[in-house]
């Protein structure tokens, strides 16, 4: 087993690949009460289009198929339920499907190895039927509905639709009422078969263990499979240009809601790591808050709170997020456009870089407080081929300098796009 | 035992939870006083003023470039409910010294801190700065203006509203904006000086910390300020909690939603001691968790809703039903519900039921020492309630449980009201 360390926080990870292909990381807590295991397959909405490694057949999918598979695969033969059953066993259980991964988890204090089985059991052994298929678009076409009421998923969405044209992340996660009236068993079987296959699977284990005897129980529940051939996934040509600058939609909310985005035109080669860190410290200084920015706006009645910064990145997106609550949007836009131009003309600030360079260490170490928050974490990183100790560990070597050039090279006016949902006007 | 308290000045008890569970330490500050019509909005608005600025650190930006400097730490404040008591709630996160990548001292700045938000605020010519009270009384309007945005909250603290009708526990915890509208910076100022005379104050610190708080504590002139007293706050518990039964209230709403939202209060007549874990036990076999009567029968056997489950207040020894439902289905849910809660009544249920109910509720408060806040909350809550039980006798309270004991209980449970929001 290879064994990445952080010396700074005092922790561990240990990595395996198995010889079906499976990815194992095993992060030891000791003393902790709390156990957590995630097991995620590197498959998400926007992974529609696809080439199946075996029959080399091309195959499209209705929008929804990720998040349909995940809400299925609970489902046995027998009529239970692998939900129920490791709820029975008072393990927290769930799912979730995001753009670019499914995962199955589970979170315990007790009868681990109960659950173990059963988890493993379950996301080994799919059981679609028409019947059963039938119904869960009953289920699944009410948490639509959830999603066609909630402001700020619109909000999401019309800022992707103005970032891109054509990119599969503008594809609701759940799909929608007619995309999922079309998925049917056998579209699920060939999903399955060849994204669960273990060489595009990762599991991340984070508790009290010794990781050798756990790697061992892991193995020991894993069915033989066929070694399989990588899956070509079909993605459409990446844009260099922003789709429009605006979109406004209008819904049930007291003060407009707001989403600013710059879409980041990424390269291949760069770290993306220390890209990341950068941006972080960026998005800090420019609106965060101690910013003199936010202040102003706070002052102003503009901003009642923080607006939450993001920074969302896969091989085929890359976008920072800035959004929150505010009865004039536009002033929001213009002055964060402004405060941009004029560090970029002024440089970065000695005393504001180093406050808000311990500011976001201090964000990082706060992430392994919960064996859950490092689970997903790792899993979510190891998915966009990111090594996540590399956050705590490269953290000295982003400097003013660099996070300079980040600045001039991503957040770029062309670039930038506003996302907004009003109220409704009566 | 990890966990200690003690009076300090027989003005503030000290709470201190030793645990290196965390990277973390964190510090909280809590203020009880009744709830009252005439106060919450009060409350609200004063907690949003104590942030902007203390005399050391006269404005929100030189506390946050403070905190940025200190690694990240984070302060964050905000008004509860807490049976019939409005809790204001002020806490600070730091890294523990030991995580940090040069050593520093943290600890008595954190608390130093912390306190002269609450004790030592920012003022001008005696009085709250106008321009502070001003702009918070903005954002909080907003705040109490976005009670709808939220459906799910929105319906759920409609039927709270309307089952405690004119009592303390139906207050909305940010208060009413034609309250708020009145309130200039003098009043608040006044409020605030006799508040913190009077109300319940309790400092938890929790995480790695080798000082002596005590001795911090004594050093601080704000705690020299502070005077003696007898707290005013309510104790809540259930044998506090006197039912009367009655038919149920039904309230409709409309608004602009695809789903439609059903939340149903209940009544538990009961008042007998150590009630709660045997109330515990019935809501998770009722609606804790996906083998729950409520998840089993509405959502999954008939596909009527995408959530349903139930959820225990034991200090107003009140349930709570929420279901997210296809609006023409209400009726059919309705009586599924019902039907439900004579189940649990006729002990339409198994050993297995109840097994699996126990474990449900033991896993969460297993995780109780996993979260810090969460621990801290524990061990408020019994302060509040009067009642002391560490976390191994609750685990013991909850096993000994038995089937006659629910389904005694359940035959004191009631529907006091049904509100349902529709399009």
């Amino acid at each position: 087993m290879k064994i990445i360390e952080s010396s700074k926080i005092k922790e561990k990870a240990y990595v395996e690949q198995l010889e079906n292909g499976l990815t194992v990381i095993i992060v030891p807590k000791k003393n902790t009460k709390k156990k957590y295991i995630i097991w995620g397959t590197h498959f998400g909405s926007i992974d529609n289009r696809f080439i199946m490694p075996k029959t080399e057949e091309e195959v499209f999918i209705p929008d929804g198929v990720a998040h349909f598979l995940e809400h299925k695969m609970f489902e046995q033969p027998n009529g239970t339920n692998s939900l129920d059953t490791l709820m029975a066993l008072g393990i927290d259980a769930n799912a979730y499907t995001t753009n670019d991964h499914t995962a199955y988890l589970f979170e315990c204090t007790n009868h681990f190895e109960e659950g173990l089985n059963e988890l493993m059991d379950y996301v080994q052994h799919p059981y679609f039927t028409d019947e059963n298929v039938e119904k869960e678009k009953g289920i699944i076409g009410q948490e639509i509905n959830m999603y066609d009421d909630d402001p700020s998923w619109k909000l999401y969405i019309n800022a992707m639709n103005c970032m891109y044209k054509e990119n599969p992340i503008k594809i609701d996660i759940a799909g929608t009422i007619e995309s999922i009236s079309k998925i049917t068993p056998d579209v699920l079987y060939k999903c399955y078969n060849t994204f669960y296959h273990p060489s595009n699977m990762i599991m991340v284990v984070c508790g009290d263990f010794i990781p050798e005897n756990l790697i061992e129980e892991i193995k020991k529940r894993l069915l033989p499979k066929e070694n399989q051939g990588e899956i070509k996934r079909i993605y459409p040509q990446k844009e260099d240009k922003i789709n429009k600058k605006y979109e406004t939609a209008q819904m049930e909310v007291s003060v407009p809601i707001f989403m600013l985005g710059f879409k980041d035109m990424q390269n291949s080669k760069e770290e993306k790591v220390k890209k990341h860190i950068a941006i972080e410290i960026l998005l800090n200084m420019i609106i965060g808050k101690s910013s003199k920015l936010y202040a102003k706006f706070y002052k102003e009645g503009l901003l009642l709170s923080e607006p939450s910064l993001d920074y969302e990145f896969s091989n085929e997106y890359a976008h920072i997020l800035i959004s929150g609550t505010s009865k004039d949007p536009k002033k929001i836009e213009q002055g964060i456009l402004e405060t941009i131009k004029q560090m970029k003309e002024n440089g970065l600030d000695e005393e504001h870089f180093e406050r808000i360079r311990r500011k976001v260490y201090g964000d990082y170490v706060v992430e392994y407080n919960s064996v859950g928050d490092i689970a997903r974490m790792f899993l979510a990183d190891t998915i966009k081929g990111v090594q996540t100790f590399d956050y705590i560990e490269q953290f000295e070597t982003v400097t003013k300098e660099y996070t300079q050039e980040i600045l001039k090279s991503v957040f770029k006016e062309e670039n930038e796009i506003l996302s907004v949902v009003n109220p409704i006007q009566n | 035992m990890n966990y200690q308290k003690e009076q300090i000045k027989n003005a503030l008890t000290l709470h201190q939870i030793n645990t290196n569970n965390y990277k973390t330490n964190l510090y909280a500050i809590f203020l009880a006083t009744p709830l009252k019509r005439e106060n919450v909005t009060l409350d609200a608005l004063l907690t949003a003023v104590l942030r902007r600025g203390t005399k050391n650190l006269p404005t929100q930006e030189q506390i946050s470039q403070k905190l940025e400097m200190m690694y990240g730490a984070s302060f964050d404040c905000g008004v509860e409910k807490t049976g019939d008591n409005h809790i204001m709630k002020f806490y600070l996160e730091t890294l523990s010294e030991e995580f940090l990548p040069k050593p520093e001292k943290l600890v008595e700045e954190s608390i130093n801190i912390l306190l002269d938000i609450i004790f030592n605020p920012y003022t001008e010519n005696g009085c709250f700065k106008p321009e502070y009270v001003e702009s918070e009384k903005q954002n909080l309007k907003q705040i109490i203006e976005a009670k709808i945005d939220n459906k799910n909250k929105y319906s759920y603290d409609r039927c709270i509203e309307e089952m405690f009708k004119d009592k303390p526990y139906g207050l909305y915890k940010y208060g009413y904006i034609e309250d708020l509208e009145k309130i200039t910076p003098e009043e608040l100022y006044n409020y605030y000086q006799n508040l913190i005379q009077k109300c319940k104050i309790d400092l938890f610190c929790s995480g790695i910390i080798n000082n002596d708080i005590k001795e911090i504590l004594s050093k601080n002139e704000n705690i020299q300020k502070l005077q003696e007293r007898n707290p005013e706050y309510i104790v809540n518990n259930e044998t506090t909690e006197i039912k009367e039964k009655q038919e149920p209230k039904v309230v409709e709403e409309s608004m602009q939603v695809t789903q439609g939202k059903l939340v149903l209060g209940l009544d538990i007549n009961n008042t007998e001691e150590n009630s709660r874990f045997i109330a515990s036990v019935y809501n998770a076999i009722l609606g804790g968790g996906a083998n729950s009567k409520l998840f089993q029968n509405v959502r999954e056997k008939q596909s009527l809703a995408y959530t349903a489950n139930s959820g225990y207040i034991r200090v107003k020894n009140s349930i709570f039903i929420r279901c997210g439902i296809e609006i023409k289905n209400y009726q059919k849910a309705l009586d599924t519900i019902k039907d439900q809660l004579k189940e649990m009544e006729n002990g339409n249920f198994t050993q297995e039921d109840i097994k699996n109910s126990k474990e449900l509720i033991l896993s969460s408060v297993e995780g109780i020492t996993e979260e810090q806040d969460t621990e801290i909350t524990y061990y408020y809550g019994q302060e509040l309630a009067d009642r002391f039980i560490s976390i191994e006798e609750y685990i013991n309270k909850i096993k000994e449980v038995n089937k006659e004991q629910i389904v005694n209980l359940a035959k004191t449970v009631n529907i006091n009201t049904i509100y349902f929001l529709k399009d």
